[in-house]
């Protein structure tokens, strides 16, 4: 049993017009086994949070903590956090030529276990993996997400998922870009991971589509860099018939295109 | 007298017509390459930071290539295939004296270390290839440390010959070495170079290609190491239809000075040339240098060239000196172009390689792997771009523990 404590928390980040302040007190706790959306208008800080979270340079954290089972992430390098047992599904995976996804993956399940999987259950369970997300074998040998597809892209985050078994996955708009069947394969491929190794979801998304698929058990409004609202399942319905805008600042232009 | 009027204009230097510029080709003076070719050391100045060819190099390193010297004789030459079996059938290994059968037949020494190792050296390796050889040649040259050595070595193809050589260099080294490479008519050839030094080791090398008519050449050069290595190569075409392939890559230490110079000449019609040389640099002092040119003659129309060359530089303080020159003096080609960058580590890949557990250091290794390894792909020899990758991969993993070491040398 483990447990995500977020505090407090606030991030900036340097824009050429300055510095502008995107997290303003954001605070959750989240443990083994549960599932929290995280649903909130463009721009409001969802996925700052997730990039905060998972170490992005990009990001500077001002003040607050964010303990996984005591220990503060915040201070740690992006690896570390990734050896802590956290894990971030990216909305736009990174291409990276040349590194092929075998040795890729291999290298990051290396680091990440401390040790190097055995060949043979390695490769087994690779070739499994993939193919319960109906990714083509030759997936593999190709560098990492470069000329993948949207769609295949997020399989190969969800593929990430299954092997590395973290304590705590973010999963940032994973639904966005997936027509109806790929955002059936992507969600049953969350589920089994989470079925098999009970790890913490924080799930980013503006849409409620992806809820039918991987039923959260908390459901929270996110605006203007916190955490407006928490509610059981139900409030992704009401946010689904209402929108967003009560939870926007007065005046406020709409961004909210929920589906 | 209108006659004479006439012949005086044909005796005038064209001047461009402002309407038509391309009417005329202008009468510009060449700025090729007029340096001499020479087998005499006297021909060369000794090299100064204010020539043109040595503008890059830290010439005070290597002073000792300078003036005639008496080779150690000590560098240790091994011949054998790749796999260590004894040479195939086709292929011939002798020995003559400096200037004698297939020696100093390639061109002539084109600057004053090439010169030097000419006048120092007294024996020549004759490699000659004939026919279908399957497996590539192995040449092992290991350094004979602090005493200074010459090395020359010529490979020489038969028409028709389809041949693959690898020379691989280790050790400690003061080494000056002459390479001639000619392949006959219609053959298929090629000819890789391993600069796996220590990191005191001193190299100077100049290699003077001749690539047959409707021959295929591929040319690479793989420097991993060396205090100073300095590679000068120059080449040409011996008729129609012939096709070289340079690929260079390079890896620079801090402190180290690994610098690579081409010279591709195209004098006969039709004929296709590439140059792709990628570089990584790590750390403070670590110096490259490329310098790409191509030449392209009147009497090469149809002219097909192209040079490349790409700079990753890892960590700062390191200098990346890349410099492609182009000379066309014919219109009527298909193509000539060039490209050159240095470039920082992209941030983005690393963070996502980072957040998936990869230390930073590792995540560069990756990455540098790739950036080397779509290169090596394109050679498409497996026997050679699997040798390569192995030697690249010795030198990623250096200083690895085991784990990782096994983790990064599997494929």
């Amino acid at each position: 049993m483990s447990t995500l404590e977020i505090k407090d928390l606030y991030v900036h980040v340097e824009t050429k017009e300055g510095t502008k302040q995107i997290l303003k007190g954001a605070s959750l706790t989240v443990n083994s086994g549960e599932t929290h959306a995280i649903m909130g208008p463009n721009g409001s800080g969802k996925s700052t949070l997730a990039y905060t979270l998972a170490g992005h340079p990009k990001y500077v954290v001002d003040s607050g903590e964010a303990l996984l089972d005591g220990q503060d992430i915040l201070k740690m390098t992006p690896d570390e956090r990734a050896k802590a047992g956290l894990f971030l599904a990216m909305q736009y995976p990174v291409e990276v030529p040349g590194v092929s996804m075998t040795n890729f993956l291999r290298t990051a399940k290396t680091e990440v276990d401390g040790e190097a999987p055995s060949i043979r259950t390695w490769t087994k369970e690779l070739s499994a993996a993939m193919k319960r997300l109906k990714m083509d074998p030759k997936f593999a040998t190709r560098s990492v997400n470069e000329g993948f597809s949207g769609g295949e892209k997020k399989r190969a985050e969800v593929l990430q998922l299954e092997l590395l078994k973290p304590k705590f996955a973010i999963l940032d708009e994973t639904d966005s870009g997936l027509d109806v069947d790929a955002l059936r394969i992507v969600s049953e491929g969350v589920n089994r991971a989470k079925e098999a190794n009970q790890f913490g979801i924080l799930m980013v998304t503006h849409y409620t589509r992806i809820l039918k698929y991987i039923k959260p058990d908390i459901v929270h409004v996110f605006a203007d860099g916190h955490f407006v609202k928490t509610g059981g399942p139900e409030l992704a319905d009401e946010l689904e018939e209402n929108g967003y805008d009560a939870y926007l600042p007065e005046g406020a232009d709409s961004e909210s295109a929920l589906a | 007298m209108a006659e004479t009027e006439n012949k005086a204009a044909e005796l005038n230097i064209p001047v461009a017509d402002p309407n038509d510029p391309y009417k005329i080709p202008a009468a510009m003076p060449s700025s090729a390459d007029r340096a001499p070719r020479s087998f005499e050391v006297s021909a060369f100045p000794v090299p100064a930071r204010d020539q043109e060819d040595w503008r890059y190099t830290p010439i005070d390193r290597i002073g000792e290539f300078f003036d005639v010297f008496k080779p150690s004789g000590e560098t240790e030459i091994e011949v054998s295939m790749i796999d260590g079996s004894p040479l195939a059938e086709g292929v011939t290994l002798s020995q003559v004296r400096l200037g004698e059968g297939a020696s100093g037949t390639v061109s002539k020494p084109n600057d004053r270390v090439s010169a030097v190792e000419w006048n120092s050296g007294s024996t020549a390796t004759i490699l000659r290839l004939d026919g279908e050889i399957a497996q590539p040649v192995l040449v092992k040259v290991h350094g004979a440390g602090e005493d200074l050595d010459a090395f020359h070595l010529v490979i020489d193809a038969a028409d028709r010959a389809h041949a693959d050589v690898v020379v691989e260099h280790d050790g400690d080294a003061r080494l000056a070495e002459g390479v001639e490479i000619t392949t006959g008519k219609d053959s298929h050839v090629s000819t890789t170079f391993i600069q796996e030094w220590d990191r005191t080791a001193k190299h100077v090398g100049n290699h003077r290609i001749h690539v047959g008519e409707g021959a295929s050449l591929r040319h690479s050069v793989v420097t991993l190491g060396g205090d100073v290595v300095r590679i000068r190569m120059d080449q040409d075409f011996g008729g129609e239809q012939g096709e070289l392939n340079m690929l260079g890559i390079y890896f620079v230490d801090p402190g180290e000075h690994i610098e690579h110079r081409t010279m591709v000449v195209h004098n006969h019609p039709d004929c296709k040339s590439r140059v792709v040389y990628k570089g990584a640099l790590d750390g403070k002092g670590a110096h490259s240098t490329w310098v790409g040119n191509a030449l392209i003659e009147p009497t090469a129309p149809g002219t097909d060239s192209y040079e490349l060359n790409r700079n990753l530089v890892l960590t700062p303080g390191a200098i990346a000196d890349s410099e492609p020159n182009l000379e066309i003096e014919n219109g009527n080609i298909i193509g000539a172009g060039h490209a050159s960058s240095v470039g920082r580590f992209d941030d983005e890949e690393l963070f996502y390689l980072e957040s998936r557990g990869i230390p930073e250091a590792e995540a560069r290794k990756l990455v540098v792997r790739g950036f080397f390894g779509e290169l090596v792909e394109e050679i498409g020899i497996p026997a050679v771009s699997d040798h390569l990758m192995d030697v690249i991969d010795r030198r990623l993993a250096r200083g690895e523990d085991a784990a990782m070491a096994q983790v990064l040398e599997d494929k």
